[in-house]
């Protein structure tokens, strides 16, 4: 399993990393939406697509937004999961991250029992983990 | 790891004698940890100074929340999935085949901690019913009053909305209040929350349709098991639906039900005649 | 994100924001970035003669900036909790500086969505906490972590220089 952290800080790039890097995942990294599409432009290079991209809101250059409305214009990217990691939680936030095209939400702070709930819903958690 | 042998043995003698619930060797790093807040909060330099403090001055407040401390489950919404999707898939279309359009649907979730289970069977039914509100009632019970409390007022903090709830519900059952999301009031009311102790005779609830048992009996010993299975038998309709956790059976256990395979996982059915 | 042209809100943080709110905030930013099992406990201890701040600044209805201080050293062990290092890694100050900064921007989205109003939330900074603006305009809880002083701030922007009136022209 694959997966793109996009965050501009570099802490919670690690932090989500390393557990996703617990469940099994290889992960790349962004620090911000131009980044990400660079990252997965490159991927698609030598093969690389990621199953899971978890992205930051606010960020500079490109934010969370307009990078989820980007891979969901574009069909090569149509089986990419896209799940949003923000500490922005008002509904109305979440109902236009949703409707852009974002597959799920996980409000900041979180757990790594959290992440790993939300990988589950997501059918992306890799068996061995599941207990 | 600071929690002493004798610490820990006080504990497990506590817990067992005020819940029936067995913590057995092993379960040090689950008593470190859901101590540690409350020995924090007092002063104290850790968990066996905690126990031995309440030793030493017995308070049947602080008892209570130790107690309290060790007795709630790990709580996440749609928990191990399988249970809720073969709920709205199987259950629920038989159950209504087979009752009256009249007759209330009742659901039992039997250890609810803070709500998020029958919260979350709420919100199933109200996506899959019209009219859920009047054709189903959710009792949910817990051994613990704060627990039972936290059912009632349908508040959840962020971290523990983010435990497995998918954000399309969060938006469409929930609003914020303060730091804290809140179940909406049509679905708050379709819960009724009271203490039940699962190890003593079972107060007049039910006749129920489906029971959630999860992740509950694993705390009880053999012949507590036994005897909880039966007092939820007794509560439920012959033709209605068990729940255990993933790893849970009542397989050697109790042999007067029958296992129905959902899924990837299973459901229990009385055992006809039993 | 735009904001709406609303009018500034008169009322202090002290109207809008309570300790409880701030404290339940903390209770789930240390489990979930710090790490399991830590907390910050709202119990004061001695301040350090030497402190470093971390800050988001909200501009919104109420503007202000929620601030997290402590010692230096105090700093680096958050840091290497929050970075989950183990010796011999050490950290260094771009750590400090990201690690701490995510800690506030966390606790600034979270406490950003409580206050009335859209707002939006400035960039991390490290360094010599802002100046405060009116002294009724503060919201301060005043504790430890694992033992260490540490406080978390909410306080009002201080006014612009050329509010002032006092000044004299020459």
């Amino acid at each position: 399993m694959r997966a793109l952290v996009i965050d501009d800080s570099r802490a919670m790039r690690r932090i989500v990393g390393t557990i996703l890097k617990d469940f099994g995942y290889e992960v790349r990294e962004a620090g911000d939406g131009r980044q990400a599409l660079d990252v997965l432009q490159e991927g698609k290079a030598e093969g690389w697509r990621p199953d899971l991209c978890c992205i930051d809101w606010n960020m500079p250059v490109m934010d969370g937004l307009q990078f989820v409305f980007a891979v969901r214009a574009n069909p090569e990217y149509r089986q990419v999961t896209l799940m949003m990691v923000t500490t922005e939680s008002e509904t109305g936030q979440i109902v236009k991250a949703l409707a852009a095209g974002a597959h799920e939400y996980l409000i900041k702070p979180f757990t790594a029992d959290a992440l790993r709930d939300k990988l589950a819903l997501l059918g992306l958690l890799p068996e061995e983990v599941s207990a | 790891m600071t929690l002493t042998a004798t610490s820990f043995d006080w504990v497990r003698q506590l817990v067992h004698r005020e819940s029936a619930i067995v913590l057995q060797p092993g379960k040090e790093y689950l008593v470190e940890a859901r101590l540690l807040p409350m020995a924090q909060q007092l002063g104290c330099a850790g968990v066996s100074e905690l126990v031995e403090t309440v030793r030493n001055h017995p308070d049947p407040a602080k008892t209570r929340r130790i107690v309290e401390a060790l007795t709630t489950n790990e709580t996440s919404w749609f928990r191990d999935g399988d249970p809720f999707t073969a709920f709205t898939s199987t259950v629920l279309p038989q159950l209504v085949a087979a009752r009256r359009p009249d007759e209330r649907l009742q659901i039992w979730s039997a250890a609810c901690s803070s709500g998020q289970e029958a919260y979350t069977i709420a919100m199933l039914l109200s996506d899959a019913l019209p009219n859920a509100a009047t054709r189903v009632s959710i009792t949910a019970t817990d051994l613990s009053r704060q627990m039972v409390e936290r059912t009632r007022a349908g508040r959840f903090s962020q971290l523990e909305v983010n435990r497995g709830l998918p954000a399309t519900m969060l938006v469409r059952h929930f609003t914020r209040s303060g730091n804290e999301w809140e179940i909406s009031p049509t679905l708050r009311r379709m819960v009724t929350a009271t203490e039940c102790n699962l190890a003593a005779p079972l107060p007049r609830l039910g006749p129920f349709d489906v029971v959630y048992l999860r992740n509950v009996l694993i705390y009880f010993d053999l012949p507590t098991k036994q005897a909880i299975l039966t007092r939820v038998r007794q509560l439920m309709r012959p033709d209605g639906w068990l729940f255990l956790g993933a790893a849970e059976t009542t397989l050697g256990v109790d042999d007067n039900w029958e296992r129905v395979v959902l899924g990837r996982g299973s459901a229990y059915r009385p055992r006809k005649g039993a | 994100m735009t904001l709406s042209e609303a009018a500034p809100i008169a009322q202090p943080i002290t109207e809008l924001l309570d300790a409880e709110t701030v404290q339940s905030i903390a209770d789930e930013v240390w489990p979930s970035l710090v790490g399991d099992g830590e907390a910050f406990v709202p119990v004061p201890v001695p301040p350090p003669a030497d402190v470093v701040s971390a800050w988001v600044d909200i501009i919104g209805p109420w503007t202000g900036s929620v601030v997290l201080t402590c010692a230096p050293a105090t700093a680096e062990a958050l840091t290497e909790s929050v970075l989950m290092t183990r010796p011999p890694t050490v950290v260094d100050s771009e750590d400090v500086a990201d690690a701490l900064g995510e800690l506030a921007n966390v606790l600034g989205g979270n406490i950003k969505s409580v206050l009335p109003g859209e707002s939006r939330l400035g960039l991390p900074q490290i360094g010599s906490a802002p100046s405060r603006g009116r002294l009724d305009d503060v919201r301060s809880l005043v504790g430890q972590w694992r033992g260490n002083f540490l406080t978390i701030t909410v306080q009002g922007a201080a006014p612009a220089p050329h509010a002032e009136r006092n000044e004299v022209p020459l």
